[in-house]
């Protein structure tokens, strides 16, 4: 668990995991668990997206009025969780010192593995509905109106959230939930039955944000159109690691994570007629309680970015994906680079794939180095700024001119082309076999060694197209042929 | 020598007569001469008439690239530059020429200068800083980078890139922004561009004046922009498919002073569409609409004669036109200069009649394929248009020596007259002698003239520079040497098929100094004899062709190579000519540039191959069998393409003609 409070090293480890590398597992349970085929830890991460739905009733919003803060209660729940937590430990530990297999795959520990996924749901349910009933009480003290001592709290939540109970923080407290453990069973059922909405909610979410993913950048897309007041909506903020975390959905038999819920339930089949009946292959209808609930608003967790909730200009993200994209492509490396200009950098692979999609293609550019896609947009740009004027695309005779040039950047250029292809290898064999779509940071530690390639080397799309043209563009004319031209005119 | 030369020259052993005026005085009289041949002969009879050429001359006109350094910096007032028959000329020339020096040029013409490209042209650019016209029309493989240098010179005012085939929206981008001071741009038969690219460059070239889009695939959004270019006076748009009236009406609500309107071959232009753009503009003067017009409505005509002030070309070939059309347009606008009705059916005597009865104006009348008309017509036109300069009348078999002769002595201002196909005879020469201000005679297929119209001919109209008699097979060798004994301006001349003619001719023919264009095609009894005469004789000769000759060897080559030293374009297909002969002409005819020997059976592979490569890049046309396109070495072929030389492969089986 310390080791979450580290996004990279928690990237690594969950990276690692899904390479089915076991290495981590005795230092860090919760990779294991990751691995292991835990539905709950799927669901719980799932739990932060449906905005307001609580996987314990029906409809959560009814009944904040009534609940009250017992601290006596409070007691009494963490430490039961210390104890179920120290019983895991034990188990898990036991299965690590048993040989250290690899998780998820072999029938021996499936048993194992279920009864503790079991104490697992047990302990996330207990969390929730602990950190549940916190919740109101910090919206009664108003702390979104005093971001400083808010934030704190906040801060505080949603960094102990980051392993096991991630987003308890949103979950409205239910009180029916916290007073017997017999329950979790059978919450536990309704969360893999289906029967509560989170998943699909996701999926709708996720399917929306894709379209608004563009403007997110754009700096106002945020909260474009809308003039929430403070208060007026609930803010969250994700850690780091959670925001870099690659899938949502996790299968609750073998592990695998996914991005969609529907391409998950999709995978469910293979594990048995009852996941093929048409109710588990619907989609799960949404509650119409959620229509009610408040809306949910996010904030970055970068200190300092506008996106940040202490900034003063603050502007909320819309949306979860908003706020994954807003702090890969502000606040992370680039490390997606084009296999085939070897010049453009992302860090969101949809971005990098949307982008190889044009890229090859004749670019548009300007003499000002901006780039369009299309012809239209960029003679509108030529229209509109003075002095700008298109730019030509490079040459072959043009480059073998500037024979200085080619030879500062040709090398480079091969060595990512290398590294293009390779990293491509990488990420597209992850893609096979985990089938996940739009697989977001599954290159990333490939990338990361891969890196200094294309980072150490760049030039910008002008080096290579403007260039000079009235300097050395006779070098290939051998000089004696101007001589004899110049001897011949003089005589 | 001239006789302004001769008068000029007159104090000439030592100068000194001409000596004691200034240079000033002396480039005065120079700017008076005409003639190129005439400075010559100043500069060879004077030093001072020599140095006063050096510091007045203001155009250029180059053959060779050799002397060109030399001479941009023996004139240093040199201001046009023209390199269009600059043989060989490339880049690597083009640069040394003009390196180093700070030229006063401001307009060069690069027209079919295919060697040269963007390099070339930016060294050009640099050079001359106050350049202001460029020609680069017909550089077929001139593209966008061509333009882009182009665009570097920032005070262009004129630019013509037509056939620039490379040219695309980028290209004219690149000018669009680079000179916002154009005036005058031809983009025609620049396929490549489209209406994003017309629309930035009205965006930014708000001065333009002339604006050819001819040939493009541009649509209405092109004249959307174009319309609001407010300078605009001409605008050509012939055989643009995509604009149909719909853009004209654009065009009219625009605010531009347009005075001139080409929308020949537009086939979506209608009547109306023209009807709405005289609508938007009352000033309009020439209008063009050739070939696109099926028939004329009547708001159209009725919008025609809001233009009676100032309307005063009308072209409306290809149109059916009935009497009322014609009456109409007469009385619509009577101030017409020129009327095309070039295969209109349904001219008649009467519709010229109702036509010329106001239009008294008129200076050319194209009646070309009209051929419903007789010597009323010329009667009627010649008792109306007192001012006729150019008549065309082209397949109009009803005519004859009658109404020409009405023609000749009512209109003594005739300078051009087409009587090709007309079927008229040497009576007919005779009245037509009295136009001695006539220029341009063309009498193709009027197989009955003979050496007696020539000699009409010869008598009084000692100012021809054009005569065609294509197929005039009467014509002897006395016919032609009574033509050299009068008509010694001539610049043009074509004999094809006049198979009567012998090598006796070409030596008449021989003293036409000023013959530039002489086409002998299938004189089948012409030799190396004849050939060396012209060849020594027409010292001006550029373009020869001698296709189907089939006596002629490699005699006649050799007296080429010799001495027709601006020769320029070449046929000599059919020729019995030899691989060395070949050789020879091409190493020794350092302005050729176009030639065209198809079916030459005496030169062997070998041959071919060693007369091209002895041309040494400049070639820039190139007409062969397409079966040599196998057996020549590749690097040959490639050689002469990356010089700019384009080859024409022709497949066609050997036919001797007679």
């Amino acid at each position: 668990m310390s080791s979450c409070s580290s996004p990279w090293s928690t990237m690594d480890g969950n990276q690692n995991d899904i390479c089915g590398q076991s290495a981590n597992l005795t230092s860090n349970p919760l990779y294991y668990q990751f691995g292991l085929d835990n539905p709950l830890f799927g669901m719980g991460i799932q739990q932060p997206f449906p905005p307001s739905t609580s996987p314990f009733g029906a409809s959560s919003s009814t009944n904040i009025p009534h609940m009250d803060w017992k601290p006596a209660m409070m007691l009494d729940n963490l430490t039961f969780i210390e104890e179920k937590i120290r019983q895991v430990k034990d188990v898990i530990r036991s299965m690590v010192d048993n040989g250290g297999q690899l998780p998820g795959r072999t029938g021996d520990i499936v048993q194992q593995q279920q009864a503790v996924n079991a104490d697992l749901t047990c302990l996330i349910v207990q969390l929730i509905s602990t950190a549940g009933s916190l919740l109101p009480s910090l919206k009664n003290s108003s702390f979104l109106s005093h971001p400083p001592a808010g934030h704190m709290d906040m801060a505080n939540h949603v960094g102990s959230s980051s392993s096991m109970v991630p987003y308890t923080t949103i979950s409205e407290e239910n009180n029916e939930v916290m007073c017997s453990p017999e329950d979790y069973d059978e919450l536990f059922k309704g969360l893999t039955d289906g029967t509560v909405e989170g998943g699909i909610e996701i999926d709708n979410v996720l399917v929306e944000e894709q379209d608004t993913k563009d403007g997110d950048e754009g700096g106002d897309a945020g909260m474009d159109g809308e003039n929430l007041l403070p208060g007026s909506y609930e803010l969250l903020q994700l850690e780091k690691d959670e925001i870099l975390a690659p899938h949502t959905h996790f299968c609750s038999i073998c592990g695998k994570g996914f991005k969609r819920d529907a391409n998950l339930r999709m995978h469910m089949r293979g594990h048995g007629d009852e996941y093929k009946s048409p109710a588990a292959l619907a989609k799960p209808p949404r509650d119409a309680s959620t229509e009610h609930a408040m809306v949910k608003r996010y904030s970055c967790p970068f200190v300092g970015c506008k996106r940040n909730k202490l900034h003063k200009n603050f502007q909320p993200l819309k949306t979860i994906l908003c706020m994954k994209n807003h702090y890969k492509r502000s606040h992370c490396e680039k490390s997606y680079t084009c296999s085939q200009c070897h010049t453009k950098k992302f860090s969101v692979l949809a971005d990098l794939k949307t982008h190889e999609k044009h890229c090859g293609h004749v670019k548009w550019l300007c003499s000002c180095g901006t780039s369009f896609s299309r012809k239209d947009k960029l003679f509108a740009h030529v229209a509109l700024f003075q002095g700008h004027t298109p730019a030509l695309p490079s040459e072959e005779s043009k480059v073998s001119d500037q024979v200085g040039r080619v030879g500062s950047h040709q090398e480079p250029a091969k060595l990512t082309s290398s590294m293009g292809s390779f990293m491509w290898d990488n990420s597209s064999g992850d893609d096979t076999v985990l089938d996940i779509k739009g697989l977001d940071s599954c290159g990333d530690d490939f990338l990361s060694t891969a890196n200094f390639g294309s980072f150490n080397f760049s030039f910008g799309p002008l080096d290579e197209i403007k260039g000079n043209p009235s300097e050395g563009s006779f070098a290939m004319l051998p000089s004696e042929h101007f001589q004899s031209v110049r001897e011949k005119g003089e005589n | 020598m001239s006789r302004e030369g001769q008068r000029l020259g007159c104090g000439g052993a030592g100068g000194i007569g001409i000596g004691v005026l200034s240079l000033d005085m002396l480039g005065q009289v120079l700017d008076r001469l005409r003639e190129p041949r005439d400075h010559k002969a100043c500069r060879l009879v004077s030093h001072a008439l020599e140095r006063a050429e050096a510091a007045h001359r203001r155009a250029l006109r180059a053959l060779r690239r050799e002397p060109l350094p030399r001479l941009l910096r023996a004139f240093p007032a040199l201001e046009q530059l023209d390199l269009s028959a600059c043989a060989s000329l490339d880049d690597a020339s083009l640069a040394a020429a003009v390196a180093g020096a700070d030229l006063g040029i401001r307009r060069v013409c690069l027209a079919r200068a295919s060697g040269v490209g963007w390099r070339g042209l930016e060294a050009l650019v640099a050079a001359c800083p106050r350049l202001e016209a460029v020609d680069l029309s017909h550089c077929v493989g001139a593209g966008d980078r061509e333009a882009a240098a182009l665009a570097a010179a920032a005070g262009l005012r004129e630019l013509r890139l037509d056939k620039c085939l490379g040219v695309t929206d980028m290209g004219l981008a690149k000018v669009a922004v680079g000179c916002p001071r154009l005036e005058k741009l031809s983009v025609k038969w620049c396929r490549e561009i489209s209406d994003i690219g017309v629309d930035l460059l009205a965006k930014k070239c708000r001065e333009l004046r002339s604006l050819d889009i001819s040939y493009l695939q541009v649509g209405n959004g092109s004249l959307k922009s174009i319309s609001y270019l407010g300078k605009l006076e001409e605008l050509a748009m012939v055989a643009c498919s995509c604009i149909d009236d719909e853009g004209l009406e654009l065009l009219s609500k625009g605010s531009n002073s347009l005075q001139t309107v080409d929308v020949s071959r537009c086939d979506h232009v209608t009547s109306q569409g023209l009807a709405s753009l005289i609508h938007g503009h009352n000033f309009l003067q020439k209008l063009h609409a050739a070939d696109c017009l099926h028939e004329i409505g009547q708001c159209f005509l009725s919008k025609l004669a809001t233009l009676k002030e100032t309307l005063t070309v009308l072209k409306l070939d290809g149109l059916e036109v009935s009497v009322s059309l014609l009456e109409a347009i007469g009385e619509g606008c009577d101030n017409l200069v020129e009327i095309g009705l070039s295969k209109c059916s349904g001219v008649t005597d009467e519709g010229i009649s109702s036509l010329v009865a106001r239009c008294s104006h008129l200076r050319t009348i194209d009646l070309t394929c009209c051929n419903l008309i007789t010597n009323n017509a010329l009667d009627l036109i010649a008792d109306n248009c007192k001012m006729v300069e150019c008549l065309r009348l082209e397949s109009c078999s009803l005519i004859n020596e009658k109404g020409l002769d009405w023609i000749a002595t009512c209109c003594p201002n005739l300078k051009e007259i087409d009587l090709t196909d007309c079927g008229v005879n040497d009576a007919a020469l005779q009245p037509l002698a009295k136009c001695s201000e006539l220029l341009i005679l063309k009498l193709g297929l009027c197989s009955s003239i003979s050496d007696k119209g020539l000699a009409f001919i010869s008598s009084n109209c000692g100012k021809l520079v054009e005569l065609d008699l294509y197929r005039c097979n009467s014509v002897t060798d006395d016919g032609l040497a009574a033509l050299v004994n009068g008509c010694k301006k001539i610049k043009l001349l074509n004999l094809c098929y006049c198979n009567k003619i012998t090598d006796g001719g070409l030596i008449h023919l021989g003293s036409l100094e000023e013959l530039t264009n002489l086409e002998l095609r299938c004189l089948a009894r012409i030799t190396g004899i004849g050939i060396s005469s012209i060849a020594i004789g027409c010292k001006s000769l550029i373009e020869l062709d001698l296709k189907h000759c089939y006596s002629v060897d490699d005699a006649g080559l050799w007296a080429l190579a010799r001495y027709a030293l601006n020769l320029r374009q070449l046929t000599i297909s059919y020729c019995q000519v030899t691989g060395l002969g070949l050789c020879h002409l091409l190493s020794s005819l350092r302005s050729l540039q176009d030639i065209k020997m198809v079916h030459l059976s005496w030169v062997s592979i070998e041959g071919f191959e060693m007369a091209l490569r002895v041309t040494c890049g400049r070639l820039k046309k190139l007409k062969m069998l397409s079966g040599l396109k196998t057996v020549l070495s590749p690097e040959l072929l490639q050689m002469l393409q990356s010089c700019g030389c384009r080859i024409r492969w022709v497949n066609k089986p050997l036919v001797y003609k007679d």
